[in-house]
């Protein structure tokens, strides 16, 4: 299992690797960008939340916390007086860095359904839903960011099972396998676990912002020409245009 | 001299010269299309009134868009890269309103007419793509912002 500088360095790389390659392909504008990074980072560090003592569940909960903290505090600003939105700001704050966070340290199991191909998914959908829902985003940057969360989700599971693997004994060591999974499948608890995991995705994309955009900028041919224009210097030359 | 008396004299000058400044010569015209023998050594042209698009106003949407072709034309042309270059499609205005972001409160942020355009940029080496959608949002004959996409989670078309 990878630590969390670990973590965080690989999911910085693959992060400005994607979003500078969604730059170029102008499928984002350059502060688009900057977000869809931090998003990446971010989706990068959020498998492991479900660890009750991790750097992930401290970084992840006080973001959180701090998004909620700030959304309240933008939406009470023409309401409220400014000890009024003190008072909320802490609480908010508060309920869910310690009241919160505890709650979810004792429910949660290190390397359970966190730690899923489905769940990558799901943040992914959640993500591209608050954007639009909650920031007004249209259909293609809400789905842009969270295609960066799922990447880095992605991008997390994938560096856990490469850890997995003992290169100087020759073996696959006992966490192999339980990073990147489709589901649980031992106890009764974890089928219908993975059953609702794998129900909410098509919930989810009910509600989710229309699709047709980001399939035409990733995924169409379209894409893959401008792709292939970006790639290359088209004059032949380089560095010196 | 009094104070009173220069205001009086400076006033009634102003007035003067102000009467000499060459007033528009009076045109004989029959109404729109320009005035008849304005222009001598062209053959008088008597030209059929167009008719005046009268503007639909709505209670609650404000005035339907008239120029909205040239006004959104000129708008991408600074919002997206080679919007000079680029070929439109524009649909008939329809009446929207707006919800804000929950971030921001929900409540109804914009009702006015709302213009579905296609448009066709090149890239950077001239390639022609398929045209992306887009929803103009106007006040009146005021863009007030684009959205990417004929769908938001946030907009209601009135009119189908």
């Amino acid at each position: 299992m990878a630590n969390f500088n670990t973590h965080f360095m690989v999911a910085s790389g693959a992060s400005a690797v994607v979003s500078g390659t969604l730059l170029s392909m102008e499928v984002v504008s350059p502060q688009e960008a900057v977000i869809a990074f931090l998003l990446g980072v971010f989706g990068g560090l959020l498998p492991d939340i479900d660890s009750a003592r991790s750097t992930s569940i401290k970084v992840g909960f006080n973001v959180f916390s701090l998004l909620i903290t700030a959304m309240i505090v933008f939406i009470k600003s023409s309401t409220y007086s400014l000890i009024e939105m003190f008072i909320v700001a802490g609480l908010v704050f508060g309920g869910i860095r310690f009241v919160f966070l505890d709650v979810f340290r004792k429910i949660s199991k290190h390397r359970g359904m966190f730690h899923s191909i489905p769940v990558a998914f799901i943040f992914g959908i959640i993500v591209s839903i608050l954007m639009q829902y909650f920031f007004e985003l249209n259909s293609q940057v809400s789905w842009v960011y969270g295609f960066m969360i799922t990447t880095g989700y992605f991008v997390h599971l994938i560096l856990d099972e490469i850890y997995s693997v003992d290169l100087q004994n020759k073996r696959m060591k006992k966490s192999a396998g339980t990073a990147m999974k489709f589901g649980k499948f031992k106890t009764t608890k974890d089928k219908i676990q993975t059953i609702l995991i794998y129900a909410s995705i098509p919930l989810l994309m009910t509600i989710a912002p229309d699709t047709t955009l980001i399939e035409n900028a990733l995924f169409s041919n379209d894409a893959w020409l401008i792709f292939k224009d970006a790639l290359l210097p088209t004059d032949g030359k380089w560095f010196f245009h | 001299m009094q104070k009173s008396f220069k205001i009086t004299i400076l006033t009634i000058a102003i007035g003067v010269f102000s009467g000499c400044v060459p007033a528009p010569t009076p045109q004989i015209g029959i109404g729109i299309g320009g005035a008849i023998g304005q222009n001598s050594q062209n053959t008088p042209v008597i030209q059929t009134p167009q008719p005046i698009k009268e503007v639909e106003v709505d209670k609650e949407y404000g005035a339907k868009p008239l120029n909205y072709v040239t006004s959104i034309r000129s708008y991408f042309t600074t919002k997206i890269a080679r919007g000079n270059l680029s070929t439109y499609k524009y649909g008939e205005p329809k009446r929207a309103y707006k919800r804000k972001g929950f971030a921001y409160g929900g409540d109804i942020a914009w009702k006015g007419w709302l213009v579905e355009t296609s448009i066709a940029t090149p890239t950077k080496t001239g390639r022609m793509l398929t045209p992306k959608p887009y929803m103009v949002l106007f006040s009146g004959e005021q863009i007030v912002e684009h959205i990417l996409g004929y769908n938001h989670k946030l907009i209601v078309k009135v009119d189908k």
